[in-house]
């Protein structure tokens, strides 16, 4: 039978314990309606600051909640946490020892202390990490401890974090949003302040990032990841770049952070991502969330690793039976933290007991970094228990079983209502010198329901602020003045070159969007009235637009080999220029890659803009489901996207400064614009057709360029191609010119990072096409030679042009993004 | 013996590659009774850093980094090795005289012989060979009965797979399950190296992957062509009391003087001759050409092995 649980605040005579007294008279004298009061400003200031921990439902959905704490906190005497604090940090020496030893000289293997097979049989143990154990940076820097308070009255450990503990920034906002209520809930009640550990935690970066113009690096998985807002928030308060893998590279043995002005090393590394996924060259080959050759850097010693690649296997339960021994080995001491008793069946004695005594026991995999197992024997069938056992005597190495424990519950607010609930801490500690510093706080995570003994913040349920009460010996210690904003640096400088890359391809796509929703728009709409006028002109007209519409998104053959000319085939022609997902130039096509790149850069763009992402994706999905074909419904989505489009490029100007990232996105969708203008001013500009036909085809080129009205306002005569190609080619004065926009693109350039006195290799070409277009006079390019129905030179002009602009971006991506001289 | 080793990997890719990672595993590896005379990596692709490293099994390891564009990368090792026959032959007998039963084995790997313990990495599934299934064990098991010799056992269990099994290319590749190859009972070296492994680990025994090289004879009359072997790949037993012994059961011979070593891991994952890891758009095809002689031979015929060369893609023999 379990022992009855204890309880936090009640002893067994239901009096309230001393140390709870403060808390239970603030309790007691405000009431339930003032903590739902409290409850809700606590809601509200985690709405506010944009704290959640992200819980995926399944692969699709991912619910961005928030996170949730409970007004009434975790409150130990300052006398039992010292002695805590003690067993703690004893604890993290041994584990440090231990990761050390594992990976060295594995004297605990070689002497009997540790069995080999719960080292060798445990997916954790990196063989990759082989003989790094001796290296002065290979430590476990960051250790995070779950507790519960035991049978006996004492704080037992129940699970060891070592790769890449969570909860640190969890617990900072729980007690920043806990400071800011408890004034009226708590006002008598002091504790002890986070500040020193968090001093202890920059100061340990510090000193492990000594070379001057080194940078110290969180890397995070990304905004997808469950943590992701700790990440962020952790970040910012300790001063750290925030990257994902890609922004990383490894060469000349160290690792590097990209950034548009450069490459910066990188000396120190917290990371957030798991051992496996840290280096796809060594680990985890599938893994998009680490860094080529990091884990060689790391062999060379260039790269401090917060904690270690192998520190996995410390998470590992298996070792409990066996902490006892390695603690008198290692250490020459008793174990003061107790642990719950636990048989690794891996040995006879061991097995067959929990064999013996299953229904009484937790069975659990050793091994979390493969999946999580654990059985509630008590609850299960004989049928389940059988198969149980099978699976332990196939693979005894992998099982544990500990004892059924019953730990303390805590009082917990809820519907106005206060309820026993059961509780674990998540405790933290970092290395500082030769021993650790515990944070004098921690994370508590209480169970969803009120019987569930599984705490979990993936299963939902609630978090408590732990309070360590009395005062802090320094009054020195302000917790400073910060103030958490979701700041990404934009400086050109410092701009990410991973960001920086994206944002010349939101140019680029957006760009491409624009333009090819709105010629296939004017197609479409030209074929639906096209039976008005049954000419032949119009009809031969049409062809020259299909024809440049499969040049314009290069979905060749396309129109260029299409066998039958029938409405139907082309209609079917233009709706996989449409639609087709997988035939690289289509709209759809385009329009992902625009939303990709979107995707990447959401932390700096306007929250709408992300908004009407979503909006333009759902509603174009709707679109390609559709089976309607008729040219007024199709105009109908296309003009729909066009206004989103427009929309999003409106909201993309204004979130950031042209100074700031903006500056690649202008470029980037400067060469897009010129290039896909060149590509029409060859397709419907170069031959000498008649001019019934001329005007249809001048008319659909303003419209794409939006142009229209402004011919009219500047001419003040019809179309004619002497002028529009002036207009569109030449005029200075007209902002989307070709040769406007490439005066532009010439200054836009000086403004970059590397520009040099010198002229660039990215630039040159733009200065020749600034030549080539100073030089043309419309009169020589347009005139024709006996016979001729084109006007060759001024293809030949384009083309060219067309090349130097291509150039231009392959020398730009090359000399900004692969950073291969550096 | 002194055998000349020409093994060449080449990545072609399909859009051009900004920056490459690879990792080698080309140099065979030093032993009681191989020796490395010479060695040399040859990369193609300009600029590269290398770095070479021993890792946990002992295998030289060199991580390339490739610093500028490019469209192929092909690393080559040349070796000069040479095998002491005689120190073989005394290895295998002496293993013979101190092999143990079963059932001594079993009972001896559940308790702790200091001995023993580097073995007992090898004991478990790995990232490319998976748990033996019941069929599997059972399998094995008609082999090593309780009271029969270990190495007698791993021996007649070399040759069921050997007879068992059909020698056929093209049907699996590193990636097949060793379960699939073990109902289709075909594959190549490779696939009966790792169903023998995944096999003896699901008895309770410590065996290791073994890569590396064997030197194959033209018929009769005819020349050997450069470049036309294969890598090839075996497996070691570890017996209690008596060490490592490896068996090759593609061709149900225990490895003496036509083996060459190139390295030992969990399974092909630890010894893959060439891994990359690069970021483009489009994918990448791996071809392979191996060339494996005996000195003296080579200089007879060294006049005609530079022509007829072929490729070939990455299949073991």
């Amino acid at each position: 039978m379990l022992k009855a649980s204890h309880d936090e605040m009640f002893d067994e005579n239901k009096n309230i314990k001393k140390h709870w007294q403060e808390i239970a008279d603030s309790l007691e004298s405000s009431g339930f309606d003032e903590l739902e009061s409290k409850q809700n400003e606590i809601d509200w200031f985690l709405k506010e600051n944009d704290v959640t921990y992200n819980v995926y439902e399944n692969l699709d959905a991912k619910v961005n909640r928030s996170w949730s704490l409970d007004p009434i906190p975790f409150v130990i005497s300052s006398q039992e946490w010292d002695e805590t604090a003690i067993g703690l940090k004893q604890r993290a020496k041994l584990l440090n020892l231990i990761l050390k030893d594992l990976y060295s000289e594995r004297k605990l293997i070689k002497e009997n202390i540790i069995p080999a097979e719960v080292i060798f049989a445990h997916k954790g143990f990196a063989t990759e990490a082989f003989d790094f154990g001796s290296k002065e940076n290979f430590q476990l820097y960051f250790y995070a401890a779950d507790m519960a308070r035991g049978p006996n009255g004492k704080m037992w450990v129940v699970n060891d974090r070592a790769q890449a503990p969570s909860g640190l920034g969890y617990a900072l906002e729980n007690r920043l949003t806990m400071n800011a209520i408890s004034k009226g809930l708590y006002p008598e009640t002091p504790r002890k302040r986070l500040f020193h550990f968090f001093e202890d935690f920059r100061n340990l970066f510090q000193n492990l990032s000594s070379e001057q113009e080194s940078v110290s690096v969180l890397l995070t998985p990304g905004p997808y990841n469950e943590t992701y807002f700790e990440h962020a928030f952790l970040s910012s308060y300790l001063n750290l770049t925030l990257a994902q893998g890609d922004d990383l590279l490894v060469k000349n043995d160290a690792l590097w952070l990209k950034s548009l002005g450069g490459l910066k090393k990188v000396q120190t590394l917290l990371r957030r991502v798991d051992d496996r996924y840290c280096d796809p060259l060594e680990l985890n080959d599938s893994s998009r969330l680490g860094v080529s050759g990091l884990l060689d850097a790391a062999r060379v010693g260039n790269v401090n690793l917060i904690n270690p690649i192998g520190s996995a296997i410390l998470e590992n339960i298996g070792l409990n039976p066996f902490m006892e021994k390695a603690c008198e080995y290692l250490l020459g001491e008793k174990l003061i933290l107790p642990q719950i008793a636990t048989w690794w069946c891996g040995q006879e004695k061991a097995l067959k007991f929990v064999l013996k005594n299953l229904e009484t026991l937790i069975v659990k995999n050793i091994d979390r970094t493969v999946t999580v197992e654990a059985f509630f024997c008590k609850k299960m069938r004989e049928e389940e228990l059988e198969n149980l056992r099978e699976k332990i005597i196939k693979n005894p190495y992998q099982y544990v079983a500990q004892e059924e424990i019953n730990f303390s519950t805590i009082p917990f607010y809820a519907d106005k209502k206060i309820e026993p609930r059961n509780a674990s801490i998540r405790a933290f500690s970092i290395k500082v010198g030769d021993d650790y510093s515990v944070m004098n706080g921690g994370l508590v995570r209480v169970s969803a329901t009120k019987d569930s003994l599984l705490v979990s913040s993936q299963k939902g349920g609630t978090s408590k602020d732990l309070w360590i009460l009395g005062k802090d010996d320094l009054e020195m210690c302000i917790l400073s003045s910060f103030k958490y904003s979701k700041y990404v640096d934009t400086s050109i400088e410092n701009l990410s070159t991973l960001k920086a890359e994206n944002l010349f391809w939101l140019g680029r796509y957006l760009a491409r969007s624009i333009t090819t929703t709105r010629f296939v728009l004017q197609i479409v709409k030209k074929l639906a009235s096209f039976y008005r006028f049954d000419m032949q002109s119009t009809k031969e007209s049409q062809e020259i637009l299909h024809t440049a519409l499969t040049h314009l998104t290069m979905t060749y053959p396309g129109f260029l080999s299409l066998k039958e000319h029938s409405s139907e085939a082309i209609m079917d022609e233009i709706l996989s220029v449409i639609k087709d997902t997988s035939r690289p130039g289509t709209l759809t096509y385009t329009l992902f890659m625009l939303l990709n790149a979107n995707l990447n850069l959401k932390d700096i763009l306007a929250m709408e803009s992300w908004k009407l992402h979503d909006k333009m994706k759902n509603e174009w999905f709707e679109f390609l489901n559709s089976e309607k074909k008729s040219n007024i419904y199709i105009a109908g989505k296309l003009e729909n996207t066009l206004i989103y489009l427009m929309a999003y490029k409106e909201l993309v100007q204004e979130s950031i400064f042209k100074e700031q990232g903006l500056l690649l996105y202008e470029i980037g969708s400067k060469i897009e614009d010129t290039i896909l203008l060149l590509s029409l001013c060859r397709s419907l500009m170069t031959l000498d057709i008649d001019k019934s036909m001329e005007y249809d085809i001048l008319d659909s080129l303003l419209h794409t360029m939006e142009s229209f009205n402004a011919y009219r306002a500047h001419y003040k005569s019809s179309l004619m191609l002497e002028n529009v190609v002036e207009f569109v080619v030449l005029n200075r004065q007209f902002p989307k010119s070709i040769i406007h926009i490439c005066k532009e693109l010439i200054d836009d350039f000086k403004i970059l990072p590397k520009s040099k006195e010198i002229v660039s290799d990215y630039e040159e070409p733009i200065y020749k096409a600034y030549k080539i277009l100073e030089s043309m006079e419309i009169s020589k390019v347009l005139r024709l030679k006996e016979d001729e129905v084109v006007f060759f030179e001024f293809d030949r002009l384009l083309a060219e042009l067309s090349q130097l602009y291509i150039d231009c971006s392959n020398e730009f991506t090359k000399t900004y993004f692969s950073h291969n001289d550096e | 013996m002194i055998y000349t080793i020409y093994h060449k990997t080449e990545f072609r890719y399909q859009s051009m590659v900004t920056y490459s990672h690879n990792m080698a595993r080309l140099k065979p590896r030093e032993t009681g009774y191989q020796k490395v005379l010479d060695f040399s990596l040859e990369i193609d692709a300009f600029p590269f850093e290398k770095r070479e490293f021993l890792n946990m099994f002992g295998n030289v390891c060199t991580h390339i980094v490739i610093k500028n564009s490019h469209l192929s990368l092909s690393v080559t090792g040349r070796s000069r090795v040479e095998i002491f026959p005689e120190i073989i032959d005394a290895h295998i007998a002496n293993i013979k005289a101190n092999s143990i039963t079963y059932k001594a084995a079993k009972e001896r790997l559940k308790s702790f012989v200091a001995a023993d313990m580097q073995a007992k990495q090898f004991m478990f599934d790995s990232e490319l060979i998976a748990p033996a299934t019941e069929e599997m064990k059972a399998y094995a098991l008609e082999s090593f009965k309780d009271e029969r010799d270990l190495f007698e056992a791993a021996n007649e269990f070399m040759g069921r797979i050997y007879h068992d099994f059909e020698f056929l290319s093209g049907f699996s590749d590193v990636t097949t399950p060793v379960s699939e190859i073990f109902k289709a009972k075909k594959g190549v070296c490779q696939d009966f190296a790792q169903l023998a492994i995944s096999a003896l680990r699901g008895i309770g025994l410590p065996c290791k992957y073994v890569s590396g090289y064997i030197e194959t004879v033209p018929a009769e009359g005819e020349k050997k062509l450069f470049g036309t072997d294969a890598s090839h790949a075996w497996f070691s037993l570890y017996i209690p009391n008596a060490g490592w012994i490896e068996f090759d059961p593609t061709n149900n011979v225990i490895p003496k003087h036509q083996h060459i070593l190139l390295g030992y891991g969990r399974d092909y994952a630890d010894i893959a001759p060439l891994k990359g890891v690069v970021f483009s758009s489009g994918g990448s095809r791996l071809s392979v050409m191996v060339d494996v002689r005996e000195e003296e031979l080579q200089e007879q015929s060294q006049e005609q092995s530079f022509f007829g060369f072929k490729s070939q893609t990455q299949t073991q023999s």
